[in-house]
């Protein structure tokens, strides 16, 4: 069995949004270490994915790109969140958590019995 | 919301940000390699390590364009270009088939646009399929009509309906305001609207209450009338108007769709406000048109079977000479409305169907031939990996494309010859004037096209070999083979297009050229209809009349002057049944009706004005207009009838049993007098003197005059010299033989529409001929190059070449003889004294067909026969 767990899917637009909203503006090479790093590189994430799925956040109009400089002076491109997407991020941590309680209680259960 | 905004995106954009995300992906990858060799790594390593995380750059890339955009119309966008490229390449190709297309969808969609009322849109009322024209047919009348004497049993009695109602008839009345205004009025039973279906859209329907005969007043009115001359005022409601001289309430304002049953015009409804129990009683009582409302589920055929005890009641109140003549009918409001119109609505759209097919073969095979040149392009893609599902695709959307393009062209096509249509319009096509060009009609374009797309595209498509081999060369012969039955079937439809425009060019010709019996030429008539309330006695009518009469003899130029109430050779004319009349000193006639006898008011100058010949006997004299006596003028055929081999002159005649006796003074020439394209019926005249017993009830009369002068210098002068008298008076003046033409105006029509269909057809046959024949001979260059260095003479070339079209041009004649001849039966209503089997049409069709065939075959074999035999040997 391998160690670490591929991303399930749909939950990569969500880890994104997240990352952005407690990050700030990053570009897709900073998003994707991020988010291995934050999940405690628990998660082996296919960098090549990140693209498609951030351009589909960008055409739901979740997030805005910016062509800017990185850290060591490289063009890159920024994500940054915006106003819808500070609400989807609101929306989806709320269902997120109450999911999360469901599922938690359903795992549970047998154990209590 | 959010995933429509993307999807909107994705096709609006699609994956033109290429380049950008190439930046983008370049960027993490050198991010990722500066972070490696930080490690330890070296450049290369670390760039290899990026790239595996990445899951591979192309790899990548293509993830992206596949959400950047949506994949199927990537496919769809990249096919149009591809066509769009290969017709640009090849612009005489492209050309040729839309103008093709155009004309087969333009003259589908303009007699489409024409047609769609009169079979396809259904009428303005709710359940418009239940709704029936319900009466009596008599030789007095083509259309079923009811009388007040049996009706109200019918209504009572009657089974198969739901509702019953009637209406009296549109006529003349006037708006007696400070505008005086004639109206259309329509007097209708209180549930005229509620059985069509149809509810006022403000105010209210006549109540039962309101529908008796010393009721006050009320009236409806029409949308036209209501924005016309109210400007669209609600306040319209209650108000009182002047209706021939009486108030009259107005309680509501039909829908804008509102149309009478029969199709005319009706300005205002009011209620018939007939005295029901004297009606019942009376004999034969008003007549009236009738309609019904069938219960839900009853059927025609049915209804008829469940009215026989109610009409049997009818019958038996007739006079027993009419017992065997009368037949009651019941039948669909479209048919009533429509009468022989639908028929030449069917073989019109028949007929641009055809031309659209015709096209479809000629543009079906230009796409063959095209493929066969591109064999090798698709041989080469089939290699390459094309599906043939794909190959198949690109050739859809290439004939979908030009399809499109047909159809754009010939809407505007169809919106010009909708215009020309308009031009010769004839006013017994119903609806023609309002024929539109509406997005229903547009959808039909779009539908026609499409289809027609798909068939000549599919079969390109499906008749591409099943080896498409990079060696493929001349495998032609199979498709050549399709494409001869194309062009078999194409002369062949071409020889029933042809056939049916010849039939009807006859039939036009016969009828524009019959002896009328009378002369049109330089003959104006004035139709002059007085204003019923202002001249309300026959003593003013008589006196308004001859007041006129004297002011336009004193008018330059005219040479004869008559009037009468009513002109030849179609219109309203008076009528009587034959076997009333009597002859002094005979029996009275016994048994069946014995047809109709038509009959006029004439003044002495009419059969001079008309230059009507009186073959035995003295004309109507000036002086006789002051007589006592009441002299008869009767026409030939009614001598014929009523007194074989005697001389009818100086016999005396009784109309109506009872009533007076005429002498007979004269017998004219026979006049056409019952349309252009049925038998003169026997006529008599009457003249009219200066007595108001000959004016009664004589609101209208006809001023035929004969003219030195052109007749519209005359008009003028004959509109003022009417105004002078009474400028309210309406005049309405035309030539006779303009009045005369308008009558063939509908065989015109259909003749000129056939006709242009024909040629089209003609044409685009022979242009399909020429292509394959044309076609065929350059695939057997070599050939004709290998028997010419054998000894072949040139002359042999050529009849090699020509046989095979002369084949061709048999089988499809033939074939198209025999379909003609089938079908021109259906024609035999719309022609006027030409069989359906006219042997010199016949004739004459083939003739052309085969000479323009020949022609299209000549040209290519000549040039097969010019052929350099050692070039032809080298070919391929």
């Amino acid at each position: 069995m391998s160690s670490k767990t591929d991303v399930w899917q749909g939950t990569l637009a969500l880890m994104v949004l997240r990352t952005l909203e407690t990050m700030g503006p990053q570009h897709g090479y900073g998003l994707a270490c991020r988010i291995e790093l934050t999940s405690g590189d628990a998660l082996q994430l296919n960098y090549g994915t990140l693209y498609p799925a951030l351009l589909n956040l960008e055409q739901e109009g979740y997030v805005r790109p910016s062509w800017g400089s990185s850290e060591n002076n490289r063009k890159a491109k920024f994500y940054e969140l915006t106003k819808a997407g500070h609400r989807r991020v609101g929306k989806a941590a709320k269902e997120w958590k109450k999911t999360a309680a469901i599922l938690a209680r359903f795992f549970s259960y047998p154990e209590e019995a | 919301m959010r995933t429509l905004r993307a999807l909107l995106l994705r096709i609006l954009r699609g994956s033109r940000n290429g380049a950008d995300f190439d930046a983008e992906l370049q960027s993490h990858i050198e991010m990722h390699t500066d972070e490696g060799v930080r490690t330890g790594l070296t450049p290369e390593q670390a760039r290899r390590a990026a790239l595996i995380r990445l899951g591979g750059a192309e790899q990548t890339r293509q993830a992206y364009r596949e959400r950047a955009s949506v994949p199927w119309l990537e496919t769809l966008r990249h096919d149009v270009k591809y066509a769009l490229r290969g017709f640009g390449r090849n612009p005489v190709f492209t050309v040729t088939v839309v103008v093709t297309l155009a004309l087969g969808i333009g003259a589908t969609t303009a007699v489409f646009s024409v047609v769609d009322r009169i079979l396809f849109r259904s009428l303005p009322y709710v359940h418009a399929d239940r709704l029936v024209s319900v009466g009596l047919t008599a030789p007095l009348s083509p259309q079923e009509f009811m009388l007040g004497g049996s009706y109200y049993s019918w209504q009572d009695n009657q089974k198969p309906f739901e509702a019953l109602t009637s209406f009296l008839g549109i006529d003349e009345c006037d708006l007696t305001e400070r505008n005086p205004m004639r109206l259309s009025c329509a007097p209708v039973e209180a549930n005229f609207l509620p059985t069509l279906g149809v509810s006022p859209i403000l105010g209210r329907n006549f109540t039962s209450d309101e529908d008796r005969p010393n009721a006050p007043k009320v009236a409806l009115i029409s949308y036209a009338f209501w924005s016309g001359h109210y400007g669209g005022d609600a306040s319209v409601l209650n108000r009182q108007i002047d209706l021939d001289g009486s108030q009259a309430r107005v309680v509501g304002v039909l829908p804008a769709d509102f149309e009478m049953p029969t199709l005319g015009k009706a300005d205002v409804l009011v209620p018939e406000a007939l005295d029901v129990a004297a009606q019942r009683r009376a004999d034969p009582g008003r007549v009236m048109w009738a309609f019904a409302r069938l219960k839900s589920g009853v059927t025609i055929p049915q209804a008829i079977a469940q009215l026989q005890p109610v009409f049997n009641y009818s019958l038996s109140l007739a006079p027993p000479r009419f017992r065997n003549e009368v037949y009651f009918r019941v039948r669909s409001m479209r048919e009533r409305q429509m009468q022989s119109a639908t028929l030449a609505a069917w073989i019109l759209l028949g007929t641009a169907l055809a031309v659209l097919l015709i096209a479809c073969a000629n543009v079906a095979g230009l796409m063959l031939t095209r493929m066969a040149t591109r064999e090798r392009e698709l041989a080469v893609r089939a290699a390459l990996g094309a599906s043939r599902g794909r190959l198949i695709r690109q050739s859809l959307s290439e004939s979908l494309l030009l399809s499109l393009f047909g159809a754009g062209a010939g809407f505007a096509l169809a919106f010009a010859l909708l215009r020309a249509f308009m031009a010769i319009a004839p006013t017994s096509l119903p609806f023609l004037a309002n024929a539109r060009l509406d997005l229903r009609i547009l959808a039909f374009t779009l539908a026609i096209s499409i289809v027609s797309g798909l068939v000549f595209g599919l079969v390109p498509a499906f008749h591409s070999p099943r080896a498409l081999a990079l060696t493929a060369r001349s495998q032609a012969n199979g498709r050549a083979g399709f494409r001869q039955v194309m062009v078999v079937g194409q002369i062949a439809a071409s020889v029933v297009l042809l056939a049916g425009a010849a039939l009807l060019l006859r039939s036009f010709a016969n009828l524009a050229s019959q002896p009328l019996g009378l002369e049109t030429k330089g003959v104006l008539a004035a139709h002059i209809s007085l204003n019923r309330y202002r001249y309300t006695t026959p003593q003013a009518q008589m006196q308004f009349f001859l007041g006129a009469e004297a002011a336009l003899h004193r008018l330059p130029g005219i040479v004869q002057l008559g009037f009468s109430d009513t002109v030849p050779p179609s219109g309203y004319h008076h009528d009587t049944i034959f076997s009333i009349i009597s002859v002094a000193g005979r029996p009275p006639q016994t048994g069946a009706t014995g047809g109709m006898v038509v009959w006029r008011w004439v003044t002495p100058g009419y059969f001079s004005a008309l230059d009507i010949p009186i073959l035995r006997g003295k004309p109507f004299t000036d002086d006789q207009r002051t007589g006592s006596e009441s002299p008869l003028i009767i026409s030939n055929l009614l001598a014929a009838r009523l007194f074989p081999g005697q001389d009818p002159v100086g016999q005396r005649l009784q109309l109506a049993p009872n009533g007076p006796f005429y002498t007979i003074q004269a017998v004219a020439a026979d006049v056409k007098n019952a349309g252009l394209d049925a038998a003169a019926e026997p006529e008599f005249y009457r003249l009219r003197r200066n007595l108001t017993d000959d004016w009664q009830n004589a609101p209208s009369a006809i001023f035929n005059l004969k003219t030195s002068l052109s007749p519209k210098a005359v008009a003028p002068w004959v509109q003022s010299q009417i105004a002078a008298i009474d400028p309210t008076v309406p005049v309405d003046i035309e030539t006779l033989g303009e009045s005369v033409g308008k009558l063939a105006d509908r065989p015109r029509f259909e003749t000129a529409l056939l006709g242009f269909f024909a040629f089209s057809g003609l044409v685009m046959a022979v242009i399909g001929l020429y292509g394959v024949m044309g076609f065929r001979a350059s695939r057997r260059t070599q050939e004709i190059g290998v028997r010419m260095a054998l000894g072949a003479r040139r002359a042999d070339i050529v009849r090699l070449i020509l046989s095979e079209g002369v084949r061709l041009i048999l089988l499809g004649t033939l074939i198209g003889l025999v379909a003609a001849l089938t079908l021109s039966r259906v024609l035999k209503s719309l022609l006027f004294s030409v069989g359906p089997r006219d042997p010199l049409s016949f004739f004459a069709v083939t003739a052309i067909l085969a000479a323009a065939a020949l022609l299209a075959t000549l040209l290519p074999a000549r040039r097969a026969a010019l052929v350099d035999p050692s070039e032809a040997l080298r070919a391929e």
